[in-house]
């Protein structure tokens, strides 16, 4: 029991070391270069941040299957933002959802910090709902005007997640109070999602390219262009012109430590823990469980949505199947960083490792030249192998043929 | 007589812990010979072992003067050795019958099960133990009484030479323990040995031939159990003499805590049956206040919707200190003030995945936070103040759940719900499983958190228990109040027959 313990917390991080002494081995300066391990980092960090969020997901012994079809639909969503002047399907998907995001966040302020302060539950309720009318109002006001000049860099950081974020919380709102399971609820978002992304992207699910330069496409002959600031988000920090540390790493970052944080110091975290360890002990303990949850396929889906934005940036386009079959990588990560799929144990950090293993095996395959199917193949053991690892199956079997063929 | 089993010197480690400090075990052929011993002595591990549930320990196993060394449960049962674990291993979904043969079908046409044999095998198995139902419906509509009849059922169909129970009784009610005795008995007559596990002494010597005693991992001795008195068992055990029936001390105060008026359940599921109905008392202050009844007497129902767990399915109000508690979630009624230790403490009380700190403040969370943060030190200093207060043993609170005995997880449990501060404590058959020195402990603490002013709800099967600690005792019968009883009236006599059905 605790030789299994000790390989699903150490395992992943012996991995990543294998991995990383047999890439200086195969391909050495190449390899190690700043150039190869940003390349490597910047490529990682946007399927990171779903794999970021399928971890609390996991632990609570639940599975998101729809994170790839809510990036994709993300990334049409943020083209189309960016790109267009005037109301679209785009602004009528994603303005309506943030103004009621602001209406439910206001709301939530209000009230708490009413009855906070000490006032009945009637006059903070009352309080909500003024705050929350008043950032309702705030937010439709500044939404309208994006729309007129094309929204900002700031803007879809902003909405676009707040989309991702409000279609993970109806899963998990259906998996909670409708008992069913999470893989079919999730399934069903997954299909719905990419609906969408085909209907808000228009004729059969058109790819919308992000410009930054006015190249005369556009019918009314403006410019109409993405604003500079959002080609950063792809770019990298630099000191003195030597670039140092890719842009969607930060975002990375910033992910896995605000949920290293929530899992080990938040209560938050702990209720996720035990939710997934024992979901009936957990409610009869006074865990509010389906707002646990909510929150949870909330938070996974916002970072899917995220990822999105990044992706545009990155690939320069909104594409209707961006994302296609990404959930499975999130999956393969968080399970390689020996997060246990039934639930109730396993670590952020975990998947962070998880994430590089499988970016440094991509790096190495490519740079080896292997053909893009044997890397599939090389990725499909390499999962079930951690896993056989970290459950100490492989040592048992090894044992086992040592007692049966004594040498 | 030859011993048909001798298990000698035997040794085991958890994790570089000795739990077994070479154990001498002999069983005769046709004897009944119970194995009794503390929470933690060794008896499950070492069954286990004989099981072939664990493979690495030293020692020597000699069955029919043969060494034998199982490395799997299926070689066990093949060399007639079949073991009743304490915990339930059926799928629940599968019927009676079904779980009875499981991996084992009877089958013709090669693969193709042959249901009408298998049911008619487990039919007349089941219909020995009284089961009085069907073998073909599933396994998840019996209560967990019955559920322990069909684990029974199965030891039975391996024809086994050695039948090992470990506490087949702490789920059945009086009626299906006699049936259970009778069986054994039965057994006995055909030749086979049973090695008999329980905490509930007064059973050794109605069903047991010998008795051997274990305490911390060493053999103390075997007697004969006719020799034996039940004071100089537990002297055994324990290792020490120690008063044998705690009586409570203190009264209760004069103010009513707990008001119960005409509470109704449904079950959840169509038909939608009453589980009970009408249900209505009153708890005062520091009152120890028990409830007895068969099981399906709707007893545990009872403390779950009062604890808010059944919110949907339940009707009529309670007011705790005069106020209306919101039945509508667990949550709601932790805030109030209630706390419920459930009679399943794995099913529903710990978290396994868990550390033992973690368990203890899980429902005490709320003290420990400042604006949702989690205070690392508050909490250990609550996990420590608890440990110290309840005496649990325990090496390092970051140690996994798993690795402390029953009385102990049990006395986690108990500190996990005091750390709430309630003022009503719930429990539902807190005894169950955990030995004679465990159940002292326990006693005392109720008895001192009514004399702090706590009230006291307590299910039990165990009536001499609810005898010596309640101030009173309500008796369910079917769903329905049918006596309640001052200390001083209550006897076994006058309980069991306002809990027995009415003919």
């Amino acid at each position: 029991m605790s030789t299994n313990r000790a390989a699903r917390r150490l395992g992943p991080f012996v991995g990543l070391i294998i991995i990383f002494l047999g890439g200086v081995l195969l391909n050495g300066q190449i390899f190690l270069s700043l150039y190869n391990q940003l390349n490597v980092l910047g490529r990682v960090s946007i399927i990171a941040l779903p794999a970021v969020g399928m971890t609390l997901v996991i632990i609570t012994a639940g599975i998101d299957l729809s994170i790839g079809s809510l990036l994709s639909l993300s990334t049409v969503a943020c083209a189309m933002l960016l790109m267009e002047r005037s109301w679209t399907r785009a602004t009528s998907l994603t303005v309506p959802i943030f103004i009621l995001f602001a209406m439910l966040v206001g709301y939530y302020l209000g009230n708490q910090l009413l009855s906070h302060a000490g006032f009945d539950r009637r006059k903070s309720r009352l309080a909500g709902v003024i705050v929350g009318l008043v950032l309702a109002a705030a937010s439709g006001l500044w939404c309208s005007s994006q729309v007129s000049t094309g929204f900002s860099t700031i803007a879809v950081l902003l909405t676009v997640p707040v989309l991702g974020m409000f279609l993970g919380a109806i899963s998990g709102l259906i998996i909670a109070k409708g008992k069913i399971q999470p893989f079919i609820v999730t399934l069903g978002m997954m299909s719905a999602a990419v609906g969408l992304a085909k209907f808000i992207a228009g004729k059969g699910g058109q790819i919308h390219p992000v410009y930054y330069q006015a190249a005369g496409y556009t019918a009314e002959g403006t410019a109409h262009v993405a604003p500079r600031s959002f080609d950063m988000l792809s770019g990298h920090l630099s000191i003195l012109g030597v670039k140092i540390f890719p842009v969607t790493a930060l975002f990375f970052l910033a992910a896995v430590l605000i949920v290293h944080f929530t899992l080990t110091r938040l209560r938050f975290g702990r209720h996720i823990y035990a939710i997934g360890g024992n979901e009936e002990t957990a409610r009869l303990s006074g865990v509010n469980v389906d707002r646990v949850k909510t929150l949870v396929y909330g938070f996974c889906g916002g970072l899917s949505a995220l990822a999105g934005v990044l992706y545009c940036a990155s690939y320069t386009q909104g594409k209707p199947d961006a994302g296609a079959t990404w959930e499975l990588d999130a999956i393969a990560a968080v399970v390689i960083g020996g997060t246990s799929l039934m639930g109730g144990r396993g670590t952020v950090i975990g998947t962070m490792v998880g994430v590089m293993i499988l970016g440094y095996l991509g790096n190495i395959l490519n740079l080896q030249e292997v053909p893009s199917e044997v890397q599939d193949i090389l990725k499909g053991v390499i999962i079930v192998g951690a896993v056989l690892v970290q459950e100490g199956t492989l040592l048992r079997w090894l044992r086992g043929i040592r007692s049966k063929h004594p040498a | 007589m030859n011993p048909l089993l001798r298990m000698e010197s035997i040794e085991k480690e958890f994790s570089g812990v000795r739990v077994l400090h070479g154990v001498d075990f002999h069983v005769l052929p046709g004897e009944v010979m119970a194995l009794v011993g503390e929470n933690g002595a060794g008896k499950s591990t070492l069954m286990k072992i004989l099981a072939g549930v664990h493979t690495d320990w030293r020692g020597t196993i000699l069955l029919d003067d043969r060494v034998v060394h199982f490395a799997s449960t299926r070689e066990a049962e093949e060399a007639g050795i079949a073991i009743i674990f304490q915990e339930l291993n059926l799928v629940p979904e599968l019927t009676v019958a079904e779980n009875i043969y499981l991996g084992r079908e009877p089958t013709r046409f090669g693969d193709v099960i042959d249901y009408p044999r298998m049911n008619r095998m487990a039919q007349e198995i089941m219909d020995d133990l009284h089961f009085n139902a069907p073998v073909t419906i599933p396994v998840s509509q019996l209560r967990v009484g019955r559920q322990q009849l069909v684990e029974i059922g199965k030891a039975l169909s391996l024809n086994a030479r050695i039948l090992v129970m470990d506490e087949p009784t702490s789920a059945l009610s009086e009626a299906e323990t006699e049936v259970l005795f009778a069986v054994v008995r039965k057994l006995r007559e055909n030749g086979v040995s049973v090695v008999y596990i329980s905490h509930r002494l007064t059973e050794l010597s109605e069903i047991a031939d010998r008795v051997t005693v274990l305490r911390d991992g060493y053999t103390v001795g075997s007697n004969l159990v006719k020799d034996t008195s039940r004071s100089e068992l537990i002297r055994m055990m324990v290792g020490r003499d120690f008063q044998q029936f705690f009586v409570k001390e203190g009264e209760p105060r004069e103010d009513i805590v707990l008001r119960v008026n005409k509470l109704t359940r449904t079950s959840a599921d169509p038909p939608r049956m009453p589980v009970f109905e009408d249900i209505s008392f009153e708890v005062r202050r520091g009152e120890q206040f028990g409830i007895a009844g068969l099981l399906g007497s709707g007893r545990t129902e009872l403390l779950e919707a009062l604890f808010g767990a059944a919110a949907a399915d339940t009707t009529g109000s309670v007011e705790l200190e005069g106020v209306e508690l919101d039945l509508s979630s667990p949550r709601k009624a932790i805030g109030a003030g209630m706390a419920l230790i459930t009679e399943d403490r794995k099913g529903n009380g710990l978290v396994i995945s868990m550390n033992v700190e973690q368990n203890l403040t899980l429902a005490a969370l709320r003290d420990l936070v400042w604006f949702s943060i989690l205070s690392k030190t508050k909490e250990r200093a609550l996990a420590e103040e608890y440990v110290e207060r309840l005496s649990i043993d325990v090496s390092d609170l970051k140690n996994p759940i798993e690795t402390l005995s029953g009385g102990n997880q049990q006395k986690v449990l108990l500190a996990k719900w005091l750390a709430t501060r309630p003022k009503v404590l719930l429990l539902d058959e807190p005894t169950r499983g955990i030995d004679v020195g465990a159940k002292h402990e326990l006693y005392i603490h109720l008895s001192e958190l009514a004399k702090q002013g706590v009230s006291i709800v307590m299910v039990s099967s165990e009536l001499p228990e609810l005898l010596s600690i309640c101030d009173r005792i309500m008796v369910l019968r079917s769903g329905r109040v049918s006596a309640l009883f001052d200390r001083e009236e209550a006897s076994q006599e006058k309980i069991l027959s306002a809990a027995a059905p009415a003919a």
